[in-house]
């Protein structure tokens, strides 16, 4: 009896730390996952190890028979797991090279041993030498409603190439490093027809999915070390032998991550009611004011126009160079940015990617998306804002670079990374990480889904995409939102804002851009100003005004413009006559052709297809307009002093 | 007083030799307009009639050049591959007349005439040529000795900090004096060149050297003030350049009248640079060496 009780007083124990409230007031999320860990870093042997209870509640209407962990960590096992499959490389050939996570004990809440009913899974790719995804048969299936606990002894090995993970001499960075929970997704969620578990294998470009849960950890290690956490450090204590015990919280994330290294110079900041940790190297510590500055204008931004950043801890981290593989990734309350020792005034990458990093805490951190099965709903809408950001506050033209005479938006970027691939049609924009073929991974979930994003704002308006957002936020936040669902409130905003201007619902714009491989590209084709013989003739057959000179009234003029792609938007077109007279025309973009003629301005002096340029799916701007007396002063003058330079620079070179 | 006096009759001599100077020009300019103008013709026909053109009014627009795609190739290709081309045309092509040049500001007062110009051209054209890549080389590996060890050695020794910035600083200004010793060996070896009656390679590099060396006190810093003149010439001309953006067409003719006007001016201060070294080296030439103590020879 005493045996059956104990557990169940300890799990209660664990249950109830784990639901109350430490950070915030309320619980973000419904908690369906939650995690125990009492961890010790081995600096020398470059493991974890130590002890995690956590629990799983079976929220569906069913009855499930199984759990589902991830074991990250095994990819680093051998170069045959789909990780390195994929990527053809390996994780190097030294034991101490690879990485793994091996369970030494596994219970559940009773204290049954499931060692015996614990497997891995391939879901993906049935490559039997991956061991990334840990199935366990319940020994008693979880009814609705059930909370399934479990208490596991575990030991992770970290990689010593780091790829978002990993160690580097003194510098750890310790991420997928548990077993963690998949998620369970009940029929209907996400457009699921049937329930089950969706947990992936570990893949080469692909991000996460998971439960937004309480993370209660204790970390044990030198004391010299500085440690980073996505979690708030409840307690620090001295244990034995110039070890420290930290103790960490955090509520309602999606993922635990932290850093250990002795070189880390710790800054503090604050945002409201944010306070802000930074660590970074010594050698960049001229940039803290910079990085402050980027994290602070994405908590305004975002919180402005998405909705609040509802935690009141934010930590962030400039790897130095020899972590390097850990930059550039987000753990909602913890991510890494990427810069460099030197890093000009002008350049603006380590602020891009902080800004970046920190949007990820809404799009995927709060708005918990799938990353393994839909990752445009985070990179892609991710790039998009941290372009809006960028561009707000370094400059519209400048956000990613501000050079006297070389000037780069950051949303410049995305779109060419798009519209210039050669692969930008070879697969639509909604196809599962892993699947992207020829490296069209990042081109396709980053860029061309941030261009369709600024093309979707270029028809609805800035103010309706923002409203769009607030809307997503509301209904999504600490929920898992699919690619339909993002449609379904673009649908709902879009239809109370316009009304049926665009028709019964916005699905035709995700059925070109989300779900469509074609592209987009508008052309003025021709302008033609003909003076009319009829009004001519009328004009020497008319007594009064023969030979008076003919006045421009008398053109037809005529704009000839052509849809190229595939995709059809609906696009502005300014149109400019030599008497000063200005028409904007709105064409719905369907035709592969179009033509608007005009009697009564005189001749067009100029037309222009989207003059704000605000479809930025179009792949050629240049064709966008056309004039009757194109500008060749800008070709001559840099001809010329071309021509200046090069002749300084022989004459220089020769003796 | 030595240095005045050369420095003058320098100037004067380049003056008089302002035909060479307008055939260095002229040529010049047509070789890199042969590179120059098929370019610009593929940016006219990239842009065609397209109103983008005015988001380059402020600048690169990256867009913009992105969205020129094939036409972007072959700019781009001009650049990489035409570009070499022409500077290495270029540099035959400043070779050759640099023998006419010399030629024209050696001792005679005589303006030489367009035939005799290009005689000497040709004449010189294979000494000159190999001067030119014998300093050159020399160039390169004292960049390598003075430049690119001591930073290179510092920059691997740990971060670049503040010392390796000093070493940078000093070891540019240590090159920066070694290549004026450079210069004035070749102007010697070519004034040589051009006014010895048998004309040999060797004999040239090792009278530029002992000439140097041997007028030390008087060469260097002659030669000092001609490169500290070039240099504030040059670095004025690209100032002014840079920031003049004419935004009409009858602008743009201005400034690629003025931007010829100054390359002239450039032309004519290199060949007060070689008139300066020439006269130098016929004064020297006419100073007979104090006799040894004891008298006999």
């Amino acid at each position: 009896m005493k045996k059956k009780v104990m557990p169940f007083v300890v799990l209660l124990t664990f249950a109830g730390s784990l639901h109350s409230q430490i950070i915030n007031k309320e619980p973000l999320s419904p908690r369906i996952t939650g995690y125990n860990i009492d961890v010790k870093l081995d600096t020398a042997a470059k493991t974890v190890s130590g002890t995690m209870k956590a629990f799983w509640v079976n929220t569906s209407s069913g009855t499930v028979p199984d759990i589902q962990l991830h074991m990250y960590m095994n990819a680093f096992r051998s170069r045959n797991s789909t990780l390195y499959k994929e990527s053809g490389g390996s994780p190097g050939k030294k034991d101490l090279d690879l990485g793994w996570i091996n369970i030494s004990s596994f219970t559940d809440g009773n204290g049954t041993d499931l060692m015996p009913l614990i497997h891995y899974i391939h879901p993906d790719d049935a490559n039997s030498a991956d061991s990334t995804v840990l199935q366990v048969i319940l020994p008693k299936p979880a009814r609705p409603g059930d909370t399934v606990f479990i208490n596991v002894d575990f030991e992770t090995k970290l990689p010593s190439r780091i790829r978002r993970t990993g160690f580097s001499g003194e510098y750890f960075f310790v991420a997928q490093w548990f077993p963690k929970f998949g998620v369970y997704e009940p029929s209907g969620m996400r457009q699921r027809s049937q329930s089950g578990w969706n947990c992936h294998q570990f893949h080469v470009n692909s991000e996460f999915y998971a439960n937004h849960s309480v993370y209660d950890v204790k970390i044990t290690l030198p004391e010299r070390y500085v440690v980073g956490s996505g979690g708030m450090l409840i307690n620090e204590s001295v244990a034995d032998s110039n070890l420290k015990t930290l103790t960490l919280r955090a509520e309602d994330i999606v993922d635990f991550a932290w850093t250990a290294w002795p070189g880390y110079k710790v800054f503090t900041d604050k945002w409201e009611h944010v306070s802000i940790t930074l660590l970074l190297p010594e050698a960049r510590v001229k940039q803290v004011d910079r990085q402050f500055t980027a994290v602070k204008n994405a908590l305004e931004y975002l919180t402005k126009n998405v909705g609040p950043f509802p935690w009141p801890h934010l930590t962030f981290v400039d790897p130095p160079t020899i972590g390097s593989g850990a930059s550039g990734m987000e753990y909602t309350t913890l991510f890494t940015s990427m810069s460099a020792d030197r890093m000009p005034e002008w350049m603006h990458m380590g602020e891009m990617v902080t800004v970046h990093e920190f949007g990820h805490a809404y799009f995927m951190g709060i708005l918990a998306s799938n990353e393994f099965e839909e990752p445009w709903m985070d990179e892609g809408i991710n790039s998009f804002w941290e372009a809006r950001i960028m561009d707000h506050y370094y400059g519209e033209n400048s956000g990613l670079m501000d050079y006297r005479y070389l000037k780069i938006p950051d949303k410049a970027y995305s779109r060419l990374t798009y519209t210039k691939s050669d692969n930008r049609q070879v697969v639509s924009n909604n196809e599962y990480s892993w699947n992207y073929p020829h490296g069209t991974y990042g081109m396709m979930s980053y860029n061309k889904a941030a261009t369709w994003l600024y093309s979707l704002m270029g028809v609805i308006g800035e103010k309706t995409t923002n409203e769009v957002f607030r809307e997503y936020y509301r209904k999504w936040a600490f929920r898992h939102p699919s690619g339909k669902d993002f449609v379904n409130v673009v649908n709902e905003v879009v239809t109370k804002t316009y009304g049926d201007k665009f028709g019964a619902d916005m699905n035709w714009f995700f059925d070109e851009t989300l779900y469509g491989t074609g592209i987009c590209d508008y052309r003025v084709s021709n302008l033609i100003n003909k003076k009319l013989p009829s009004e001519k003739k009328m004009q020497e057959n008319d007594s009064l005004s023969k030979g008076l000179p003919l006045n421009d009234s008398l053109y037809k003029a005529v704009v000839q413009m052509e849809r190229l792609g595939e995709v059809m938007l609906p696009v502005d077109v300014l149109v400019h006559f030599k008497n000063g007279d200005e028409i904007l025309e709105n064409w719905d973009g369907k035709a592969r052709y179009k033509d608007f003629t005009y009697l009564g301005h005189g001749k067009i002096e100029w037309v222009k297809i989207d003059p704000e340029y605000k479809n930025r799916m179009d792949v050629n701007f240049i064709n966008n307009s056309r004039t009757e007396d194109p500008d060749r002063v800008l070709i001559r003058r840099f001809a010329d002093k071309l021509i200046f330079l090069m002749q300084l620079y022989i004459s220089a070179i020769t003796l | 007083m030595k240095i005045f006096k050369s420095l003058s009759s320098g100037a004067l001599r380049s003056l008089r030799s302002w035909k060479g100077v307008l055939i260095i020009w002229f040529f010049s300019l047509i070789l890199i307009s042969v590179f120059v103008i098929p370019m610009k013709g593929t940016m006219r026909t990239g842009f065609g009639s397209s109103m983008i053109t005015e988001r380059l009014r402020d600048g690169l627009d990256i867009e913009v050049i992105s969205d020129l795609g094939p036409y972007l190739a072959s700019l781009a290709s001009y650049f990489f591959s035409g570009f070499f081309f022409v500077i290495f045309l270029g540099i035959l092509l400043n070779t050759f007349f640099a023998g006419g040049l010399f030629q024209s500001i050696k001792g005679s007062k005589d303006i030489i005439s367009v035939p005799c110009f290009f005689r000497a051209s040709a004449r010189y054209f294979w000494y000159f040529l190999g001067l030119y890549f014998m300093i050159i080389f020399m160039i390169i590996f004292f960049a390598f000795l003075i430049v690119g060890l001591p930073v290179g050695l510092t920059l691997q020794s740990g971060t670049p900090g503040p010392m390796t910035f000093i070493i940078g600083i000093i070891a540019v200004l240590v090159f920066s004096m070694a290549e004026v010793i450079f210069l004035l060996v070749a102007d010697y070896a070519r004034a040589w060149l051009v006014s010895s009656e048998k004309p040999a390679f060797f004999k040239a590099l090792g009278f530029g050297f002992s000439e140097t060396f041997g007028h030390f006190a008087s060469s260097f810093p002659m030669m000092l003030i001609l490169m500290v003149i070039q240099l504030l010439f040059g670095a004025l001309v690209i100032l002014v350049i840079r920031s003049w953006t004419p935004v009409t067409g009858g602008g743009v003719f201005l400034l690629f009248i003025t931007t010829q006007i100054l390359f002239y001016i450039k032309t004519l201060l290199k060949a007060w640079r070689f008139g300066s070294v020439t006269s130098l080296k016929e004064t020297n030439k006419n100073i007979v060496p104090p006799n040894p103590p004891g008298g006999a020879l």
